[in-house]
């Protein structure tokens, strides 16, 4: 067996599962969905593969070290509930899990190059499934994915661009260059600026609310949970394959910027998914201040595992708030109000999550942002993180103006949509698990306490 | 389950029972509660009896980026443990007639859970969560039960109580991660932390934990959410909130604010003293401009909280203990004076003073314990307001900065001022045309033993202080200058 597959077998059983989905669409008619289901399940064999998975850095392209494995987690998990929610036609499903593919690829980056395939890889597919997945009106799906697709491709480029200005320089794709002049340095900020592009840093976030928006609720889900973890990981790989002062000096505050730009902008929205878009963003910044924070305190593996904790408990908040719109069919704030009344379990479980995407203890968002302002405090950003800390009291506006909404209005007469199942077992799985981790931290005592 | 955790975990059993219970929920609800009282009466017993040290539990290793369920229980920490206990039970019986939701209960097991936590814990990660864990229980309460602008109160309270202790984190942290830098051992607990070097920090990490605190108590100028709070909220919400949760801002203060950063509060002391000064004086002044009688009970916890504070930063064992002694007294009495009022918009629905008049001679039983809980407020000798107010008063002209007990006589005066032209207005004067006092009828058994309960507390903390302030007293011998 070829060495170098065996750290890439997540990745493997991925291309099994695009291989899989289309073969099955070619084959087999009518549409075989069983089929797509099963085929869609790849993120879940990618998990098991996880297990095998030797760390250790095969070169020039492959590196897996440890939060290569942790992001690979994290990001395979977070693209489970598009698997079970709505594995759509074949087509949908090769794309989704080539997109996937690309983000696992992305995590074991140990160049430049791989960077790059890694970067296109999860990015084209991911232009078509907004384009193709949702209810809406098609025309804007196209636009919000037109948009979408120029945004990745002037990302592309300028990481192309400064990739080349940094090999003009260094001649190295990979880590170990010594100090940059100001080619490198320009270089190593165009890619920096790439990675931004695709976590959607203000003011490089333009696109992100429009295709956001557009896309049906699960895929929005997955683009703001496994993909901003890989573009998160992105990021972290330039500056390591390219360490300069610059980031720790730059980072923080852009990210702090970012957090209070989207949670201003959410407070006003009306569409349901539009305002989550902005709390994307909001929450994009505290991502970037841990890099921030990460690259300040010289690569310190604490803040990477802060940085990963955050992902993880991200991924379970947005997720299930996505999984909540995919089942109950709400699109705007005002249909939430008194949908307490209608709807008590779903509405519990939102409540829980939008308590945790604010930051309430005990859940594992309160957990999550503890962690990153106690890495940013220690990397000495006192600053940033004051900012930041005031965008998480604006975000309650929105977060907890919903919970009102939602709870202490009276019921409104217009029809409500439907229920659909499995995005509640996705919304229920979520809202658990975002508490479990909130308390992680105690277990062992409290259950000390309780049992002595 | 040693005592301590069960402290907390009775009530959490509780809100999940009752929240299942459906509609015998107030049947459960009054178990859970009676069973809170008599565990945390067992705990309180021993430390009354013998103004002994406490109770301690070593909590477990430290578990995960250094928390560990560290619990202990001194005089000062189980005394508000009983307020708690008890003003819940408080606020059973006096909802039991409220046609309500099983939630309604659940949420109020919650709140004493959470707010028992707080009390107990020694592990301030531990702290923090349960700090912010009352919010949740007290947004529902106020938002769902509450009176007409109940949406816009319960946003407000939630959102500035979590402004405020965002920022008491952010200092938390600061203080763990310098803990480190000197020791290299990650830790929360309090214990441990107490006596690390803030170096230059130590102003901004202070000034981080009065602002978390300062807004619970509320010291002024962060007090704007508790009016609007206190009013909009149900009547036993606004017992748990001013007879409870205002005294976790002064407890804060006085175990995790003091503490950790000593040498700064010392320093500060003039303007800290100042401004606990201006609450109490502006408390009252607000109150007297008042025409409802709920916002006049609300600004009244502003400026008896303004006299806690001014003992509190006095720094002297009378004037600390006093304070400590305030925040019971000032559990019990207003606690009272909330009840009665919710009891007058119950049968009348109106609250403002000149919708009233006569009552005395309609509802004489009601004006018997309006009038009493009222002569306690303002610190009637022989009633238990009294002898928290003296001492906090008496510390702070043995402090270095005696012109601020002029400040607070002049508060303390204001009392009489806002409170009895209240009272006299409701019950004594004739009544208007507009007046809905023909609406009210008297007390019945169920509301009179409840107010019994506590006018006999008022008088009996009165007339014996002394065995809670030798309970109180080891708790905050470590704070004096």
């Amino acid at each position: 067996m070829n060495p170098l597959m065996y750290p890439l077998a997540p990745q493997a059983a991925l291309a099994a599962g695009v291989f899989g989905a289309l073969g099955l669409g070619l084959l087999v008619r009518p549409k075989p969905v069983w089929g797509c289901v099963l085929a869609a399940l790849a993120p879940l064999a990618a998990l098991a593969a996880l297990r095998v998975v030797p760390p250790g850095y095969w070169p020039p392209l492959v590196d897996v070290d440890a939060k290569s494995l942790g992001w690979q987690f994290v990001i395979y998990a977070g693209a489970l509930p598009l698997a079970f929610c709505a594995p759509g036609d074949d087509v949908e499903t090769a794309l989704f899990l080539g997109a996937t593919l690309g983000m696992g690829l992305l995590a074991v980056a140990g160049n430049l190059l791989m960077l790059f395939v890694g970067l296109e890889f999860m990015s084209l597919p991911a232009y078509l499934l907004v384009a193709r997945s949702g209810e809406g009106p098609r025309g804007r799906r196209l636009e919000a994915a037109v948009k979408y697709f120029f945004a990745g491709a002037l990302a592309g480029a300028l990481f192309l661009f400064g990739m080349a200005l940094y090999y003009a320089e260094t001649g190295r794709l990979g880590p170990g260059a010594a100090a940059l002049g100001t080619l490198g340095r320009a270089g190593v900020s165009l890619m920096a600026a790439a990675a931004l592009f695709k976590i959607g840093a203000v003011p490089l976030h333009w696109w992100l609310p429009d295709v956001y928006e557009a896309a049906a609720p699960e895929v929005t889900g997955f683009l703001s949970t496994s993909m901003k973890a890989a573009a998160t990981l992105f990021l972290v790989r330039v500056i390591q394959i390219a360490p300069d002062p610059m980031f720790g000096a730059i980072l923080p505050w852009l990210g702090a910027g970012t957090a209070l730009f989207g949670a201003l902008l959410a407070l006003r929205q009306e569409r349901l998914q539009r305002l989550l878009a902005y709390s994307s963003l909001s929450h994009a910044g505290l991502l970037i201040l841990g890099v921030g924070a990460w690259a300040r305190l010289g690569g310190d593996p604490r803040a990477l595992a802060a940085l990963l904790l955050y992902l993880g408990a991200y991924a379970l908040m947005s997720n299930g708030a996505f999984a909540f719109l995919a089942a109950t069919g709400l699109e705007t704030r005002s249909q939430l109000r008194g949908y307490a009344a209608r709807s008590a379990g779903a509405s519990a479980a939102f409540a829980v999550l939008l308590f945790a995407l604010g930051g309430v203890p005990p859940t594992g968002g309160f957990l999550a942002k503890l962690l990153v302002f106690w890495q940013a405090l220690r990397a000495g950003l006192a600053g940033p993180t004051a900012l930041a800390a005031v965008a998480s009291v604006v975000s309650l506006g929105y977060y907890l103006g919903m919970v009102r909404d939602m709870y202490f209005d009276a019921p409104q007469d217009t029809a409500v949509p439907r229920t659909v199942r499995a995005p509640s077992l996705v919304l229920l799985t979520c809202a658990i698990g975002v508490v479990l981790l909130g308390v992680a931290p105690l277990l062992r005592g409290l259950v000390g306490g309780l049992w002595p | 389950m040693s005592l301590l955790t069960a402290l907390w975990v009775v009530p959490l059993a509780g809100a999940v029972a009752c929240a299942l219970s459906g509609r015998a929920a107030r049947w459960t609800s009054l178990a859970f509660s009676l069973a809170a009282l008599a565990l945390s009466a067992a705990a309180l017993r021993p430390v009354l009896a013998s103004s002994g040290a406490g109770l301690a539990l070593a909590g477990g290793a430290p578990g995960a980026f250094g928390v560990s369920y560290a619990l202990a229980a001194d005089g000062l920490s189980l005394s508000l443990v009983g307020l708690t206990a008890f003003l819940n039970l408080i606020c059973v019986a006096a909802s039991w007639d409220l046609d309500v939701s099983a939630g309604y209960w659940a949420c109020f097991q919650a709140l004493a859970c959470a707010l028992c936590g707080v009390f107990l814990a020694r592990d301030l990660f531990l702290f923090y969560i349960f700090w912010e864990a009352t919010l949740i229980p007290m947004f529902f309460i106020i938002g769902l039960w509450g009176s007409d602008n109940r949406r816009r109160a319960a946003l407000k309270f939630f959102i500035f109580t979590f402004a405020g202790s965002i920022f008491m984190l952010l200092a938390l942290i600061a203080v763990v991660v310098l803990h480190q830098r000197a020791t290299g051992e990650w830790t929360w607990n309090l214990a441990a932390l107490r006596g690390t070097d803030l170096g230059p920090a130590a102003p901004w990490i202070f000034l981080g934990l009065l602002v978390g605190f300062g807004v619970k108590v509320p010291m002024v100028p962060l007090h704007t959410w508790l009016p609007d709070a206190h009013t909009e909220a149900p009547a036993a919400g606004s017992v748990m909130l001013a007879g409870v949760m205002l005294k976790m801002g002064v407890y804060g203060i006085l175990r995790v604010a003091l503490p950790l950063a000593p040498t700064v509060a010392a320093a500060w002391m003039p303007l800290l003293t100042l401004l606990a000064a201006i609450s109490a004086v502006y408390g009252a002044l607000c109150a007297m401009a008042q025409t409802d009688l709920k916002r006049l009970v609300a600004y009244s916890s502003i400026a008896h909280l303004g006299f806690c504070l001014l003992g509190v930063f006095s720094g002297t064992a009378q004037g600390l203990a006093g304070a400590a002694l305030l925040m019971i007294n000032h559990g019990i009495t207003t606690g009272a004076l909330f009840l009665l009022v919710g009891f007058l918009y119950e049968r009348a629905h109106k609250r403002g003073l000149s919708d009233f008049g006569g009552l005395a001679e309609r509802a004489p039983r009601l004006a018997f314990f309006f009038g009493f809980s009222i002569m306690a407020s303002i610190g009637l000798p022989g009633l238990n307001g009294f002898v928290g107010e003296f001492l906090c008063l008496s510390g702070i002209w043995q402090s270095s900065l005696p012109i601020f007990a002029v400040l607070g006589v002049i508060g303390v005066t204001l009392a009489a001022v806002y409170a009895l032209p209240a009272y006299q207005a409701v019950f004594w004067a004739p009544e208007g045309p507009g007046s809905v006092s023909a609406k009210v009828r008297d007390l019945g058994a169920r509301e009179s033993g409840i107010l019994w309960t506590l006018c006999a507390l008022m008088l009996w903390i009165g007339l014996a202080p002394q065995p809670w302030l030798a309970a109180l007293a080891p708790s905050l011998r470590g704070l004096v200058r």
